[in-house]
């Protein structure tokens, strides 16, 4: 019992022999978290800190390599029958659970049914998808009603994903989160123990079987080299960075682009950007209010902005960030300049003529924006003064994450607010996509290109009709683009292995101290 | 003496259910609730209300209330919707910081904060008392985070000296010798409190010093060193038993902030962090706990005020 | 004796609170004349002029806004003389009426005392996040929580005062005169406590400054635009080594303002009616 904690280290003091222990044995990796995640299990949580610390020891069926393409990881192999509407995937079979049962396609059909049902992404594939059988007991099938592109995608993509649980876990699981006790995982590490506050704790499997190959991103060979990760919520910047400096850590997340010149000097500490950038978005209000519907009026606010000073006044080092109105970043497949002409004009008195066009009399547009996140807030404090500048009158609301969640979740309560976007391997994924986003984006136009996106499974015809659909969204702003910022993490140097950009989360097998 | 006790323990129930009461009001009152934090960015509003329901934070709030009052009084604190812990094995986690987070600051005040005063009461006057009463003031006026911030750069970072934050349990590896980590913040939390003490300390010595036993020791000849220890100090003690009870008490609650700054897992940051995640059970349970703490420290003091001075009666 | 001779009976030959006096008359002169002493505008942005370091443009630098930071902690002296006032007067008013009430009517008091040990038993910070949480960030919420908080000091305080006072012979005298309720509360009792109130007001000033910064620092006080040092050094913390002036000048305005109001308020104290001198604890 926790409880019995504090009369332990009054014992502690007791027995004072141990005043020169080291606090820490070498064995064990330090993270610097910014907090601390909702839950860790991959079906129902998007928390991109969640999966940091979860995808050690969840695995799906697929990951990805360097190249952001899925490779299998549990999966051994699959192949598609029937047009494409019919698809077996074979299984490892030297996977062991953390609870040491061999993992079948019970146990795979258990999970993804839960996440079909449940999980926060599975809904884009089951909906489209007609049955799913254990077709062996290393085998399973799954028939689509009609092909499904991107079902591999969204297979690999573990945040929000397909993880495969025991079905013993699976029994009964619903929309709620697993309890710690039921995270039973393949992965490199195993689930050591959670004291809130305090930390999460990884230990290392040392019954893992790796998939064959040479590590390449994800994918390839995972090898556990320490005995334990731990990850410490510091919800203080200035703290995680000082923890770097003195040793005290050895990784840390989630650091403010001003630092970074200064960091990237320092001997005592290693950058690592992500790979992926993640991209700032201001939604729009489809529903309700002065924006609804009124087209024009949105691209007289998107005309008014220009999104460069604010990338440079909320990120800084120009290395950091990209005003790409792409929103896969340049070097991705799904890369386009479709409507990205308007993406940041920043011409106020267009805006104004548009606004004027639109019928805008100067009622306040509400905007509302979170300081738990630094980089939306100074965002939205360029932009308001912009748009005033145009002639609007904007109406800033800064609210608490949670509050902001919760109105804008209400179509009377807002305008505009702001938000965040992980990077994601295919533009299904991304919020605006989904009709029933805060900001309900669901015009007919719209409809029709997503259906098509869907259907399709071949590669090109898939790029083309996303750079439609790209369009479609400078046309009609239900969201606006902020840029593209490359977060990035410091580490010790002492730390080998890291690499020196992450590929979407980072990654701690194959890395060593 | 014990039926007074008794009296004051009863009296505590109305306080404490009020207490209680607009606790659970106003945090439900916030907007936003558990089961969008939960779920975050892609959930719909069907699942999270569904959610909601199955964690049961859709009954009306007076049932909730009553519900949560029930199982309180039968020692059942509830679950944690973060964590998914029981709520007491939640807050005894944090508490193992707070305590000696407050020990280790209580010390500070008193190995500096109880000499300076005496030394500034004995110097009434003189250049000594002018210099030690204005630094006293100065470090009260010091915002304690900012003052933390300057300690980690300097003594952590710079010189790494301490640990600059985080805070391992004492049944950890490292054992006592983890308090290190505590050292930094219990000094940040000491300064505006030690001057708290200065000043308590001096003032109540030269009051007492005034009074009638005081002079008739002079009187006798004692010498003024003892005349200062034996008689005065030890009275003056009774206002400062006082204030290092409620000095105590605040100590485990508005620690939030120096907790922030050095990353310690204790009970303030817990409030804070439950705040923001809509932790519901988290919240009520650490403040009912602080609110009873607080009572039973007031009581206590009460109590101990009538040992130490026969002049104070019970009523 | 007018205004200037009791300052002066106050302030001389206390060297340290006369400088604290002069400060504060600078910091509420400050406040007063933002406008015309600001050089630039404090909500400015500048993006090309980020994070300069002090300059003859820019005495104190820039922020990361590429913002003024001596216009800022110009405008900042101004919120703070604008919360400490606040709170002091919420705190006096609501805190002072119901403790003068409730020694006064007895049955009244008792039942409006125990709501003030219940606002006394929350820990003071726990309270002001729970509510900043509930409300929204602003100034005039600021204010109601902090004065809130000091309100229940203030009610105990002058609960106790008026209490002895209530007993005395002219009290007695008063009420044999034919004086009425709100007479004798306000005529006879209230006069006797403006100076213990006048003391409690410098500390409730000096204390709300920094409990306000704490809720900068927290995230939950003033609104993040608004210049005050506290949010200042809030949205700063971060470039504690990259821009350093950017802690320490808002940091050290804090610092002196508090430690001078804190200097005042002991002078006031020191020569303050005896029968009170207990009841006021101070820093």
């Amino acid at each position: 019992m926790k409880i019995n904690k504090v009369w332990k280290s009054t014992l502690a003091m007791g027995f004072a022999l141990t005043l020169s222990g080291a606090a820490f044995a070498e064995g064990t990796f330090r993270y610097a978290t910014v907090g601390e995640p909702p839950s860790l299990d991959q079906h129902v949580i998007t928390s991109d800190l969640a999966t940091t610390i979860a995808h050690h020891m969840f695995e799906g069926l697929y990951t990805f390599n360097a190249s952001n393409a899925p490779v299998p990881l549990l999966a051994a192999g699959d192949s598609l029958e029937d047009g494409g509407k019919t698809i077996k995937i074979d299984l490892r079979k030297d996977v062991k659970f953390h609870n040491g049962q061999a993992m079948t396609s019970a146990d795979v059909v258990a999970s993804l049914n839960r996440w079909g049902e449940f999980g926060s992404r599975g809904g884009l594939l089951f909906s489209n998808v007609e049955s799913l059988t254990a077709s062996g007991d290393h085998q399973i099938t799954i028939k689509l009603k009609a092909p499904f592109g991107p079902w591999k995608n969204l297979m690999a993509f573990i945040n929000g994903g397909p993880a495969i649980y025991p079905a013993s876990v699976m029994n009964g699981a619903t929309k709620e989160p697993l309890d710690p006790k039921e995270y039973i995982g393949t992965g490199p590490y195993q689930f050591g123990e959670w004291l809130p506050n305090r930390h999460v704790e990884l230990v290392r499997n040392d019954a893992y079987t790796s998939a064959a190959g040479a590590a390449d991103g994800y994918g390839g060979e995972r090898k556990a080299e320490f005995d334990a990760l731990r990850f410490i919520p510091v919800s203080d910047v200035g703290t995680r960075v000082s923890g770097i400096r003195a040793g005290d850590y050895d990784y840390a997340e989630s650091i403010p682009g001003d630092l970074f010149a200064d960091l990237d000097g320092d001997a005592n500490v290693t950058t690592i950007l992500n790979g992926g950038p993640i991209f700032g978005l201001a939604f729009m209000n489809s529903k309700h209010g002065p924006l609804k519907e009124n087209f024009k009026l949105r691209r007289a606010i998107q005309t008014a902005i220009n999104k460069t000073p604010a990338l440079q006044v909320a990120i800084g080092p120009e290395k950091l960030w990209a005003a790409n109105g792409s929103f896969l970043p340049k070097g991705n497949v799904w890369h386009t300049e479709a409507g990205t002409a308007n993406f940041s004009k920043g011409d106020a008195e267009a805006a104004k003529a548009l606004a004027k066009e639109a019928g805008y009399a100067g009622d306040p547009i509400k905007v509302m924006v979170s300081t738990n996140y630094p980089f939306h807030y100074d965002t939205a404090i360029v932009y308001t003064k912009q748009l005033a500048q145009a002639g609007f009158n904007i109406d800033l609301q800064v609210y608490d994450w949670a509050t902001l969640i919760k109105k804008r979740a209400q179509p009377d309560q807002w305008d505009i607010f702001f938000t965040h976007h992980g990077f994601v391997p295919d533009p299904i994924l991304i919020s605006v996509m989904n009709d029933n986003y805060p900001g309900w984006w669901a015009t007919p136009e719209k409809a029709a290109l997503k259906a098509k996106f869907t259907a399709s499974a071949d590669p090109e015809e898939r790029k083309k009709i996303w750079s439609d659909i790209q369009a479609l969204i400078y046309e009609q702003v239900p969201t606006m683009k902020t840029g593209d910022v490359y977060t990035y993490n410091i580490a010790s140097p002492k730390v080998k292995g890291l690499g020196s950009s992450t590929l979407i989360w980072p990654a701690f097998w194959n890395v060593s101290k | 003496m014990l039926a007074y006790t008794l009296r004051r323990l009863i009296a505590f129930v109305p306080t404490l259910l009020a207490a209680s009461a607009l606790v659970f009001l106003f945090i439900h009152l916030i907007p936003g609730d558990p089961a969008s934090i939960l779920l975050g960015d892609t959930a719909t509003p069907e699942e999270i209300a569904a959610l909601n329901q199955q964690l049961g934070f859709n009954e009306p709030i007076y049932v909730q209330y009553f519900l949560w009052l029930g199982n309180v009084l039968q020692g059942d604190f509830g679950t944690s919707v973060f964590f998914r812990q029981p709520v007491l094995s939640v807050i005894a986690d944090g508490a193992e910081t707070s305590i000696w987070l407050a020990t280790m600051t209580m010390c500070w005040i008193v190995v500096i904060g109880i000499p300076i005063g005496i030394l500034s009461a004995t110097r009434q006057g003189t250049w000594i008392d002018q210099v030690t009463s204005g630094f006293a003031m100065l470090f009260a006026s010091i915002p304690t985070f900012w003052l933390g911030l300057y300690l980690i750069l300097i003594f952590a970072v710079g010189l790494g000296w301490f640990p600059t934050s985080g805070f391992p349990s004492l049944s950890d590896d490292g054992g006592l010798w983890n308090l290190r980590y505590l050292l930094l913040p219990s000094l940040t939390l000491a300064a505006p409190n030690a001057a708290l003490i200065v000043r308590l300390v001096r003032a109540s010595m030269l009051d007492v010093q005034r009074e009638d036993h005081v002079r008739t020791a002079r009187a006798k000849g004692l010498s003024p060193s003892r005349v200062a220890i034996r008689h005065v100090f030890r009275n003056a003690l009774i206002a400062v038993a006082a204030a290092f009870g409620f000095t105590f008490a605040a100590l485990v609650s508005e620690a939030v902030v120096t907790e922030t700054v050095f990353s310690l897992p204790g009970i303030g940051r817990l409030v804070v962090q439950s705040i923001l995640r809509r932790d519901y059970p988290v919240i009520q349970g650490v403040i009912l706990i602080i609110v009873v703490l607080y009572m039973v420290i007031n009581l206590l003091v009460d109590l101990s005020y009538a040992r130490l001075d026969p002049r104070v009666s019970l009523k | 004796m007018n205004i200037a001779q009791q300052i002066y009976r106050i302030f001389a030959g206390r060297i340290l609170a006369s400088i604290g006096f002069a400060v504060l008359i600078i910091v509420v002169l400050a406040a007063v004349f933002a406008p015309l002493l600001a050089p630039f505008d404090p909500l400015d942005i500048d993006p090309i002029s980020r994070l300069q370091e002090p300059s003859l443009e820019h005495l104190f630098g820039t922020d990361q806004f590429g913002r003024d930071t001596y216009s800022r902690a110009i405008y900042g002296a101004r919120m703070a003389v604008i919360i400490g006032a606040g709170s002091v007067a919420f705190a006096l008013l609501t805190g002072g009426l119901i403790g003068m009430l409730s020694a006064y009517f007895s049955r009244l008091g008792s039942f409006l005392m125990r709501g003030v040990d219940v606002m006394m038993a929350f820990p003071a910070l726990l309270l002001a996040l729970v509510l900043m949480t509930l409300l929204e960030r602003s100034v005039v919420n600021t204010i109601i929580v902090i004065g809130i908080v000091y309100a229940a000091t203030t009610a105990r305080i002058l609960f106790g005062m008026t209490l002895k006072l209530k007993g005395g012979v002219f009290i007695d005298a008063a009420i044999c005169s034919g004086a009425g309720h709100a007479s004798i509360l306000f005529r006879h009792i209230l006069p006797n406590l403006l100076s213990p109130l006048l003391v409690q007001a410098t500390f409730i000033f000096a204390f709300a400054q920094l409990q306000a910064a704490a809720l900068d620092f927290l995230g939950l006080g003033l609104p993040p635009e608004v210049p005050s040092w506290g949010n200042m050094l809030a949205e700063s913390r971060i470039y504690i080594t990259r821009a350093s002036w950017l802690l320490i000048f808002p940091g050290m305005l804090i610092i002196f303002s508090v430690f001078s109001m804190n200097l005042v308020g002991d002078a006031l104290r020191d020569t303050m009616d005896p029968r009170f001198k207990d009841d006021i604890a101070g820093v």
